[in-house]
């Protein structure tokens, strides 16, 4: 058995690591309410940008963009959305996991992709992995995202796709179900489904068939708008992904405090038994040197 | 006639005008007036000056589209915001994307500098190991 000492320091170590997990548990907790804020406070952009380019579709049926046109694929460019600490239970290797299935499964050779790697798990990871990045840096998944710090590399994904350098985008991120449960998904960018675009405009007023004046025109509108939509999109899935975070990292830290308290416990009762034994001990040395006293 | 703008991080601005002007590097300037058939425009860079009761304000853009229809403009914007001055808006807008761009810059310079001591050090821990 340890002596009574080493289990004291352990007892002492592990209250401490369990004040440290729940202390960020709590933040986590914090972090996570300003996460879902956040997405609440984008949702109406989304609706609305979509109900402007279902409108723009709807108006006139003749009008094309190579977003909208699906073409032979040639080389995919795969966004991988991860944190950049971890201490986030499972979160980046489920994502991790289920890109490598889906390679497995689609791909014979790692030239057939290019990785856009988001935070530093998923750089480090494609690094290991020795997969072709399309940027060289880290690209942060900072705690209060902006738009702004992903502005660069999505110019840099619809320029790929626009020039053919790739024939179509997908992103992997965790979606956001609730504290609970946090699911990966896979999503496509571009090319973009026309069809669930045509059928966005949730108004009912019936007036969407109202014909527009465009400046300067149709197709440049257009130009604008589905390069807007489609980085829209790819921030929507960030802040998901920023939101699962929290919510895994949160749950992780819960059951790590938990688990610190049934170890206290058990080493408790360790000491405890040490303790009457060493007091047992010191007892029959006690009485058998005053028995040979008499 | 009514304006809102929408930003990534919420509604930015809601409220009744006489008249806008619409001004954009891409297309020049236009103003729509009450009762203004319905109309869709993009705005790469450029600003919205809106004006009720001689009191002028201006929301300058970044990567924007707006759309008008029976008196109400909706605008949607990557970047925003609102001033009494279209330079002075023009100005901060800069400058906060400035500052988070250097700041973002420097993180990750600071993050790549602790991830190489990190290294280091374990390479020292293990060698003292052996």
């Amino acid at each position: 058995m340890q002596s009574m000492r080493e289990i004291k320091t352990r007892i002492n170590a592990t209250e401490k690591t369990s004040q440290i997990t729940n202390a960020m548990h709590m933040v986590s907790a914090a972090k996570l309410k300003k996460a879902e804020r956040s997405i609440k406070a984008f949702r109406p952009l989304t609706r609305r940008l979509s109900r402007v380019l279902s409108r723009v579709l709807n108006n006139d049926h003749t009008l094309s963009h190579a977003m909208l046109e699906s073409r032979e694929i040639d080389k995919v460019c795969y966004i991988i959305v991860s944190s950049d600490r971890g201490l986030a239970g499972p979160y980046n290797n489920n994502i991790f996991k289920a890109f490598e299935k889906h390679i497995k499964q689609h791909h014979q050779s790692h030239d057939e992709f290019e990785i856009a790697a988001l935070g530093l798990k998923a750089f480090q990871f494609a690094k290991r992995k020795g997969y072709t990045m399309i940027h060289d840096d880290v690209i942060q998944v900072r705690d209060d995202t902006q738009y702004l710090d992903f502005q660069s590399i999505s110019d840099s994904f619809i320029k790929g796709y626009l020039s053919g350098k790739f024939d179509r985008i997908v992103v992997f991120y965790n979606q956001f179900i609730n504290t609970l449960s946090q699911e990966v998904k896979q999503e496509t960018l571009v090319p973009l489904e026309l069809n669930p675009l045509l059928n966005q405009d949730d108004d009912d007023d019936g007036s969407y068939d109202a014909l527009y004046i465009y400046e300067p025109g149709a197709k440049q509108v257009l130009q604008t708008l589905l390069p807007m939509y489609v980085v829209n999109l790819l921030f929507g899935s960030i802040l998901e992904a920023k939101a699962s975070e929290h919510a895994s990292r949160m749950t992780a830290m819960q059951s790590a405090t938990d688990n610190a308290k049934d170890l206290i416990k058990d080493l408790q009762l360790q000491y405890n038994r040490a303790r009457q034994d060493s007091i047992t001990t010191e007892l029959t040395d006690i009485i058998g040197g005053a028995e040979a006293l008499n | 006639m009514k304006i809102v703008v929408i930003t990534p991080s919420g509604e930015l601005y809601n409220e009744e005008v006489d008249y806008v002007v619409i001004s954009s590097k891409n297309n020049g300037d236009f103003a729509i007036l009450n009762n203004h058939a319905p109309l869709i425009s993009v705005i790469d860079v450029g600003y919205i000056k809106m004006v009720k009761e001689n009191k002028v304000l201006f929301t300058v853009i970044i990567n924007g589209t707006l759309e008008h229809q029976e008196n109400v403009i909706n605008v949607i914007a990557q970047e925003a915001h609102v001033g009494l001055n279209k330079d002075s808006a023009m100005q901060h807008l800069n400058d906060v994307r400035k500052e988070r761009l250097e700041e973002n810059r420097r993180r990750t310079q600071d993050f790549l500098k602790a991830e190489r001591e990190l290294k280091k050090n374990l390479k020292e821990a293990q060698a003292s190991k052996r």
